[in-house]
């Protein structure tokens, strides 16, 4: 017996619009971590214009070896879903003052695909994104 | 029927592998109608939705031809040649999970007319396929299985 959910609706034309992701958990709370990287993905895949801002504790899981620490409930690590955002496009952004004063992260100790901004360009992208979501 | 890691690959079919895109491509006259591979149903998961895109979609190579969730896995379906989507598949639309238990078959998800003919010559098949398959299964570590429902 299948457990097929109702049809989707054939999807709008995304393409063009922007969403910007800003993201404060880190793994502190690993619940917390998967459903934004899974969505991220999901938008990307969508050919929606998709940024990811880490900032306060965020930018601890974009450290080298970090998200492989992360443990989530349905099994495994929140590696693959972080490599799963990066294969589909989202853009990884990182607060350069959270990253130096709160998480203590030298640039050259986060993964490889993270850009280093400061909170100006975060309001940039705020004014410039069809929509912002919080996590 | 070839077969690498409980995986089959049928002989009937091109192969679009670039990325992480592993879809089958089958010639239909002036028309191709296009799926989910064996390797790439089983790393998808039991994929619980699929929006495709709607009949007259002009759609260039690698851009997305529907976009598949399971929980485990969130992904675009590329386009594996320019073209038109034509005939999207009412019945996986319904029941997404028809990609993992008949992928080659009642799983297809769209038919196109291809811009440029000429292009499908840029797909793999026959040896080539195989050995591009073998490669890649063996650095993922992918054996095949098919969920039953």
């Amino acid at each position: 017996m299948s457990d097929a959910t109702t049809p989707e609706a054939s999807p709008p034309d995304n393409a063009g619009k922007k969403i910007l992701m800003i993201m404060t958990t880190g793994p502190e709370d690993p619940d917390k971590t998967y459903a934004p990287f899974y969505t991220a993905a999901l938008m990307a895949a969508m050919e929606i214009d998709t940024t990811m801002y880490f900032l306060m504790h965020a930018p601890e899981l974009l450290r080298k070896g970090a998200a492989e620490k992360v443990p989530l409930k349905k099994g495994g690590n929140l590696k693959m879903f972080l490599d799963m955002a990066l294969e589909n496009g989202v853009k990884f952004l990182a607060c350069a003052e959270s990253c130096r004063d709160l998480c203590e992260i030298a640039p050259g100790d986060l993964i490889d695909g993270v850009k280093l901004v400061g909170s100006a360009t975060m309001a940039d992208l705020a004014l410039e994104a069809d929509s912002v979501v919080s996590f | 029927m070839a077969i690498l890691n409980g995986c089959e690959f049928p002989e009937d079919r091109s192969y679009f592998v670039e990325r992480t895109q592993m879809t089958w491509v089958k010639v239909e006259g002036d028309q191709i109608r296009i799926g989910l591979t064996d390797p790439a149903q089983t790393r998808a998961g039991k994929v619980l939705h699929i929006r495709v895109k709607a009949a007259g979609t002009v759609r260039e190579r690698g851009k997305p031809i529907a976009t598949v969730e399971s929980g485990k896995w969130a992904g675009p379906v590329m386009a594996p040649v320019a073209g038109t989507v034509t005939e999207s598949n009412p019945e996986v639309e319904k029941d997404p999970s028809l990609l993992n238990t008949d992928p080659y078959g009642k799983g297809w998800i769209v038919r196109m007319t291809p811009a440029a003919p000429a292009e499908l010559a840029t797909l793999l098949s026959g040896e080539s396929a195989l050995a591009r398959f073998k490669e890649i299964l063996e650095k993922d570590n992918i054996r095949c299985l098919r969920c039953q429902t």
